[in-house]
């Protein structure tokens, strides 16, 4: 069920790349951040795409502006700028332009058509072939070791910056490479428990940021953003050393297991392809099965994740009582998804995406086109399962989900709670138990103005240091409290 | 699996605790200068049996990944705590959903009609919608007359909520203006558009719109033309707004009518929003005696 491929799997005619693709595409960490000041229409002109290719005439700082041209299904980039980075910023920027629907179907124009037929002529006959080619060319590994072709195309002015011919452009190659990064990242932990955790150079940011680099290297993106978010661990809390080697256990986990993958059940071995950055195609998502419900938006949490605002939108079905999390992601400037309000309900159809938990999910049709209705949280209704449970009630739901996905670092819960202090620290608190609240990104002070010191009920999201709430659910309307992405990096929608 | 390792553990954690602390130890030391701990028996000692590993420090992280993995799957709540002390009853209906949407719209665009929304809301008896009334109080810290707005539309609720989050405390020593309380203050508007805050509706938009197609009302006049509108008779505002919305475009300051024709349906919108269904619900009117003692922030907050 779950097919490997990367970003250049999901190119087909109308199916633009994800942001996220984008920025996997930068030779360094610094290449997409130096690509979003030019990504805004007023620095294009010129701008078109078709099936094949999206092009473009950037001005910078010179005098002449750039051409650019990508070729976003065998991916590859021609620009007439200097710089010797493949793919440059401008080609970046017109892909994040692209990827925005800011670019709009037009013809070739002459020197941009010459170089992209060219490539067409220069392409493998099939397409498995054209998708590995893409596969190989879309890795950050074989666009950072790409070389400015000699070969000046069309009318001399764009020269051809596609990765050079990959021997080790093939699936198993590929695999191949994602197998040492596993094996390597494996070794450094050793390295790191073997010298100690009490090591100066784990306060060093680089030291992360190294380690993150050469697993982007080796594909397994997902390891990598794991990895960076450690470098804000250390020293942050008095019992970060704790807090720190458990993460370790937990990467140490994910290596061993993606270096097994074949051997794991089908499910679990889709969970750990996903976790270690394996990305699935969204068609092979849509060609599933639906799952068809009256879909509650439980819940919403933006969070920062290296150069890209996340937002995880937690669905439940009112008749199957399950959870959903819908993903959208946004770069600098860029929007994210707010189709799902907190508190409405959706009737539509969830594609899931291939996994033991199967959280994530794609919204696919939508029943009922009309604006979606807001509709208190059921507590307890008639037959269906309970959807509002007690503190020791999400600890179980989490505690199982956990053991599903031992790398799981968020999952939600409904419950009804107070919030309350206990030993200086906020706590979510029942009859059952009680449980830490993270503070740090929540709304503290709502839920406690909504509950005034009673019982409310609430959807929150556990992470290993605490629940966060997400969502109050009162009789008359759902109040979003969830964390908020900064709008200084996000656009926000007109009117929000 | 892991939740039965993790069940067996449940009745006394106390010994996967102190491995766990004896794992934490090892790794900061590093396993260069001290052995990994044996684990206690169970579900991890018999991972170490099953699946040997050569070194030390493989030994340490692959029971580091276990004893992690069954700790966070066998995640069990702390015992039980007290609640807090109920915030006092506030019977004065809550101010509707959509109030608190126009609310969040106020601050975010047109925050000079945020005076009048909280002194209306105290007037005509309404109680500040709860998710309203932290970032209200923390909007006003450190302005003693509109923290003391806050006060009186929020009723208990927010005396209580500052004991308990001292952070939203009052930040200033400098004390309210009791007058202004329970009035929407003055804004400055220069005396020729005096006139229009209270003429007729009709004439008074046919003035504004004729004033922009003539150039005589350009951006420069921005900051009183928004006085005007947020002050000016509430019964003009509808006339005003659509008049303001059919100003030609091609005139200059086109930009800055259609702005204020949406600060006049807000405006309209806010007030109409914060009439009282029903005479039934109506509370007894807070006055400004009625204002709690402000919550000061403790001096070394300062």
């Amino acid at each position: 069920m779950f097919a490997m491929h990367d970003a250049a799997d999901s190119r087909s005619l109308g199916d633009r790349w994800a942001i996220e693709q984008i920025a996997a595409l930068g030779p360094r960490p610094e290449s997409f951040l130096a690509a979003q000041p030019l990504a805004v229409a007023a620095r294009w002109s010129a701008t078109g795409c078709n099936e094949q290719g999206v092009w473009g005439r950037c001005s910078g700082a010179s005098a002449e502006p750039y051409d650019t041209v990508v070729d976003h299904v065998q991916v590859a980039f021609a620009c007439t700028c200097p710089s010797r980075a493949t793919p440059c910023k401008h080609a970046l920027a017109l892909l994040i332009l692209w990827s925005r629907g800011q670019v709009g179907a037009s013809a070739v124009p002459g020197a941009a058509a010459q170089w992209l037929a060219k490539r067409l002529v220069a392409a493998p006959a099939t397409n498995e072939l054209d998708h590995d080619a893409g596969r190989a060319a879309a890795s950050p590994a074989a666009s950072a070791t790409g070389q400015s072709s000699p070969d000046a195309a069309a009318d001399g002015l764009l020269s051809e910056r596609t990765a050079p011919p990959d021997p080790s452009s093939s699936r198993d190659d590929r695999v191949a490479r994602m197998m040492a990064g596993l094996t390597e990242l494996d070794r450094w932990l050793d390295d790191r428990v073997r010298t100690g955790l009490a090591d100066p150079t784990l306060a060093r940011y680089a030291t992360w940021d190294a380690l993150a680099a050469r697993l982007v290297d080796a594909q397994v993106g997902g390891l990598a953003n794991r990895v960076r978010r450690l470098a804000g661990l250390v020293g942050a809390s008095p019992d970060w050393h704790e807090r720190l080697l458990a993460e370790l256990g937990v990467l140490h986990l994910l290596a061993v297991a993606g270096r097994h993958i074949g051997d794991l059940p089908s499910a679990l071995g889709d969970s750990v392809a996903a976790a270690i950055g394996w990305q699935v195609k969204q068609a092979d998502v849509l060609g599933g099965l639906p799952h068809t419900d009256h879909w509650h938006v439980a819940g919403r949490s933006d969070v920062r994740e290296d150069r890209i605002e996340v937002r995880r939108v937690w669905l439940r079905g009112r008749a199957s009582g399950e959870w959903a999390m819908v993903l959208s992601f946004a770069a600098y400037g860029n929007r994210l998804d707010d189709s799902l309000v907190v508190g409405a309900d959706v009737h539509a159809d969830l594609f899931r995406y291939p996994g033991a938990l199967g959280l994530r999910a794609l919204v696919g049709r939508r029943h009922d086109t009309s604006s979606p209705v807001r509709l208190p949280m059921p507590e307890h209704p008639g037959s269906g399962p309970s959807r509002v449970v007690t503190i020791r009630g999400a600890c179980e739901e989490v505690g199982a989900a956990v053991a599903t996905e031992p790398w799981l670092d968020r999952y939600p819960a409904t419950v009804r709670a107070a919030p309350t202090r206990h030993r200086g620290a906020w706590v979510l608190a029942d009859h059952t138990g009680s449980v830490p609240v993270s503070t740090v990104s929540s709304d503290i002070t709502t839920l406690l103005a909504c509950s005034g010191g009673a019982p409310v009920t609430v959807t929150a999201e556990w992470t290993p240091s605490g629940f966060i709430p997400l969502t109050l659910h009162l009789d008359d309307r759902s109040i979003d409290v969830g964390p908020t992405a900064d709008p200084s990096f996000v656009a926000q929608a007109v009117g929000a | 699996m892991i939740r039965s390792v993790a069940a067996a553990h449940a009745p006394s954690r106390a010994p996967l605790n102190h491995y766990w602390d004896d794992m934490v130890t090892v790794a900061l030391l590093g396993t260069d200068r001290r052995d990994p701990p044996s684990p206690p028996s169970g579900g991890l000692a018999d991972l170490a049996a099953d699946d040997p590993q050569r070194t030390a420090s493989e030994r340490l992280l692959q029971q580091v990944a276990a004893c992690a993995a069954v700790v966070r799957a066998g995640f069990e709540p702390a015992e039980p705590v007290g609640g807090l002390d109920p915030a006092p009853r506030d019977d004065r209906p809550v101010t509707p959903p959509a109030a608190a949407a126009t609310w969040r719209r106020i601050v975010s665009d047109w925050p000079v009609l945020e005076d009048e929304w909280l002194v209306t809301v105290g007037a005509t008896g309404w109680r500040l919608a709860p998710e309203l009334v932290g970032p209200s109080l923390a909007r006003h810290r450190s302005d003693a007359t509109r923290y003391a707005r806050v006060l009186v539309a929020s009723g208990p609720l927010a005396t209580w909520i500052v004991e308990h989050a001292p952070h939203l405390a009052l930040r200033t020593k400098k004390p309210p203006l009791i007058e202004l309380i329970g009035a929407v203050p003055d804004l400055p508007i220069t005396p020729e558009l005096q006139p229009l805050l209270r003429g007729e509706p009709q004439h008074v938009a046919g003035e504004l719109a004729s004033a922009f197609h003539a150039r005589q009302l350009t951006v420069a006049h921005r900051a009183v033309l928004i006085n005007l509108i947020a002050r000016m008779d509430p019964g003009q505002l509808a006339a005003v707004a659509s008049e303001l919305d059919r100003v030609d475009p091609t005139v200059l300051a086109v930009g800055l009518a259609y702005a204020l024709a949406d600060l006049a349906r807000l405006r309209g919108n806010m007030l109409a929003e914060l009439v009282l269904p029903s005479p039934a619900v109506m509370p007894a009117v807070v006055t400004t005696s009625g204002i709690p003692p402000l919550p000061t922030a403790p001096a070394s907050d300062h």
